[in-house]
């Protein structure tokens, strides 16, 4: 197929002549003849995609002639390389030399991995679960968070829920200390009765944190615990306090924990977590 | 069109590439240079389209590189290719930075454009036209458009790949070797007679 139109020589400074084959593009061993049937026949006009194929289909088949030429041509480029052993000499040498030295032990880098597809793939489920992950954190963390963001907010569910994510994101369930940790971090002021909606994030934030012990320490557990007239009674007040609203289904995760208050409400656990499920 | 042709050849090749590298990452030097011999020929032609009559040297540095920093190597043939290409480009960006600050006769060029200028028709363009001129000429285009176009054809690298040795994205890639193309074929002149060929008919003239 080559053989038609060929070239000069490989030394770019020869004359550029419309001679047949040079002797070492013919027969020679190795590069030259691996080269060409390794990258031969460039003609894959169309498979440049979309963009090549349809101006092409089209009709302008002077332009594709050329174009397929064209490919035939440049990917006789490689066809003409003659194998030059003192490149090759000089590339071995400097492998065996790397080699000795142990550089080849050396670590991958981003840009040194080629593996196909599944690194793709891994890169992009990379993305998905860190994704993922933070809108779990997000949701699941809503409530916590919002305790302590609540406090000196005006409004508990949409700005607490805005505020979370950066504050979340660093406490995925270290609740306890992400919670007494915001709420010295959030401008506390001076008493402020909670608002209704500050209490029912309180209370769904309850079943969260319930069982990690610092996070009850918190002002705004406090005052949940004042509210609901001790922490004995915590489950019973939540579980009416959240009745009464028209949303009982708390978001995310306090609903898959089956709107069951830990074990630290202790006698009002089970009562609250029937009454509950009951008006479901 | 036989446009699957050229993908399949060059994955046949590319097993073997694949195997000769692993050997060679485990230190077999004859390995290596099988390698060697596999990879060379496109490189060669990339950088000749790049950096013209530079590019043996270019590609020396590229294989010290290439040689040194085996070890880190992941991937299989085809993205060997897409690694080495990298690192040849790497180094012909760097010989063309270096290139500005003490200019490069331009006569030289333009010998090779006079000696085998374009004709008018198909047959005789297939007969005369050398290789060294079609690099000439893509050397001539804007360098993006000779990129996709050298990395696609000469390499022979797919699109995802042509891409990320580019930096950038698929359709741009795609865009610019259809461009680079066409107005290398703009440059060749009309192909007159061909005009209802079916370029099928071309493309099988194996």
């Amino acid at each position: 197929m080559g053989e038609q139109r060929d070239s000069g020589e490989t030394p770019h400074r020869g004359p550029v002549r419309p001679a047949s084959a040079d002797a070492g593009g013919d027969g020679s061993a190795g590069g030259g003849g691996r080269a060409q049937a390794a990258y031969d026949g460039g003609r894959a006009g169309a498979a440049y995609g979309g963009g090549a194929a349809g101006p092409s289909r089209s009709g302008r088949a002077a332009e594709v002639v050329s174009r397929s030429v064209l490919e035939d041509v440049l990917a006789g480029a490689v066809r003409e390389v003659k194998p030059d052993e003192v490149a090759e000499g000089r590339a071995v040498a400097a492998f065996t030399a790397a080699r000795d030295a142990g550089a080849h032990r050396a670590r991958t880098r981003r840009r040194d991995d080629w593996r196909p597809r599944e690194k793709r793939r891994t890169a992009r489920s990379l993305k998905a679960t860190l994704s993922v992950f933070l809108a779990s954190l997000t949701l699941g963390g809503v409530a916590v968070a919002a305790i302590g963001a609540v406090d000196g907010q005006d409004r508990a569910g949409e700005s607490g829920g805005h505020r979370t994510p950066s504050a979340v994101a660093s406490t995925p369930d270290r609740a306890g200390t992400g919670v007494s940790g915001s709420a010295p971090a959030t401008p506390a002021p001076a008493d402020r009765p909670d608002t209704a909606q500050d209490t029912e994030a309180h209370c769904r934030a309850y079943e969260k944190v319930a069982g990690h012990g610092q996070a009850l320490d918190s002002t705004a557990w406090q005052r949940l615990i004042t509210a609901a007239g001790g922490a004995t009674n915590v489950g019973a007040y939540c579980a009416a306090r959240l009745d009464d609203t028209t949303a009982t289904d708390a978001p995310g995760n306090s609903g898959s924990q089956g709107n069951a208050p830990k074990d630290t409400g202790g006698n009002a656990d089970k009562n609250s977590g029937k009454g509950k499920s009951g008006k479901q | 069109m036989g446009q699957g042709a050229e993908p399949r050849r060059v994955q046949a090749y590319d097993g073997e590439l694949g195997a000769a590298v692993a050997r060679a990452q485990q230190g077999d030097e004859a390995a290596f240079a099988a390698a060697y011999r596999l990879v060379q020929p496109g490189l060669l032609g990339y950088l000749r389209g790049l950096v013209g009559g530079d590019a043996e040297d270019v590609a020396s540095d590229a294989w010290l590189e290439i040689a040194r920093d085996l070890g880190r190597f992941k991937g299989d043939g085809a993205g060997f290719r897409g690694w080495t290409a990298t690192i040849a480009r790497h180094r012909a960006l760097d010989h063309l930075r270096r290139q500005k600050v003490r200019p490069r006769s331009a006569a030289l060029e333009q010998d090779v454009l006079e000696l085998a200028g374009p004709h008018s028709t198909h047959d005789q363009a297939l007969e005369s036209l050398s290789t060294e001129y079609a690099l000439a000429l893509v050397r001539g285009l804007p360098r993006d458009q000779a990129e996709a176009v050298l990395l696609r054809v000469v390499v022979g690298l797919d699109g995802p790949a042509a891409a990320r040795v580019l930096g950038k994205r698929p359709g741009a890639v795609r865009t610019a070797a259809y461009r680079g193309l066409k107005r290398l074929a703009e440059q060749l002149g009309p192909a007159e007679g061909v005009t209802d060929d079916d370029p099928r008919t071309l493309g099988e003239s194996t």
